[in-house]
């Protein structure tokens, strides 16, 4: 994440209609836009085509952006809002089924095939918990947001926030724990 | 991993780290930045079409159905709530009927007779 500084300077510049800028910002947001919007919506492509839909819609907004306040949390939460409105047109579709052998603990081959079956079994956890809590503690966990900007991201109180967060870590916990388990 | 605290305001490195690894895009980052950026012209120039303009674009059609509606909505109207003239509503009310109806009623000098008034109520037409 870039300083508010150097991000206020390249909004500055996108505004000028320096597409360069907008690239630099959208190469320094877009891992976290991509993790925050695959939170949401599960399927990585889906993500990342939410994504740049909140990456664009942010350029189209970049008049509206307060440069006294951090950019990354007035683009996260137009990626999010970008991430649900997809998941609610698409709605039918839902996130795969986990195979049975990752359900139950199958066969553990090595380090890169436990390390995708954790990743299997977390992302299962993080889909069956309401998109809020979701949001809230990957935003928190592993974006490094603090409650009070999650507050501003997700348009909701901050002890809200707070207890989305207690809740989807103490889901996400057991299964970690569980899985560290012989 | 920390116990979980309720409300704890520090980020969970462990759960992070892992959640991370879930989460991160499997595809190459400077393809996505690539995507986003052929993107860059079209998105602004969807976006600096203004909304006067629509709505001006919207205008003609939407003045040329209002009128269509309203010619319609008269001459429908015209048509269906026209109320009957005058002269036929006194003809049926004039209408013989058999038996002291009621044209005898209206027609009569002396007050109506209590059993004339319920005959001409209950006589069929």
């Amino acid at each position: 994440m870039g300083s508010s500084v150097e991000d206020a300077g390249l909004v500055a510049r996108t505004l000028a209609g320096d597409r360069a800028a907008f690239g630099v910002l959208v190469e320094r947001y877009a891992g976290q836009a991509r993790r925050v919007a695959r939170a949401v919506l599960g399927d990585p492509d889906d993500a990342d085509d939410a994504a740049q839909d909140g990456f664009l819609s942010a350029l189209v907004k970049l008049g509206q952006y307060d440069p006294r306040r951090p950019f990354g949390p007035w683009l996260m939460r137009i990626v999010a809002n970008a991430a649900t409105d997809r998941r609610r047109r698409r709605n039918v579709r839902r996130v795969e089924p986990l195979e049975p052998s990752l359900v139950g603990g199958g066969p553990r081959p090595d380090a890169a095939a436990i390390r995708s079956e954790l990743g299997d079994r977390l992302r299962a956890a993080l889909a069956e918990l309401p998109e809020r809590r979701r949001k809230a503690v990957v935003l928190f966990d592993v974006e490094g947001y603090s409650h009070a900007e999650i507050a501003g991201i997700l348009g909701i109180p901050e002890g809200t926030v707070r207890s989305e967060v207690f809740h989807a870590r103490r889901r996400l916990r057991t299964l970690l724990a569980d899985w560290k388990e012989p | 991993m920390k116990d979980p605290q309720p409300f704890d305001h520090r980020p969970d490195p462990e759960l992070g780290a892992a959640l991370r690894a879930a989460l991160d895009p499997q595809g190459d980052q400077s393809a996505f930045v690539a995507r986003v950026l052929a993107q860059y012209g079209t998105a602004l120039d969807r976006a600096s079409i203004p909304t006067l303009d629509v709505l001006a674009s919207w205008f003609r059609p939407g003045i040329a159905a209002a009128a269509a509606a309203l010619v319609l909505g008269f001459v429908f109207g015209r048509a269906v709530l026209e109320p009957t003239s005058a002269t036929e509503s006194i003809d049926a009310a004039m209408a013989p009927v058999e038996g002291p109806g009621l044209a005898a009623l209206v027609m009569a000098q002396d007050p109506p007779d209590a059993s004339v008034v319920f005959t001409s109520l209950v006589e069929p037409q």
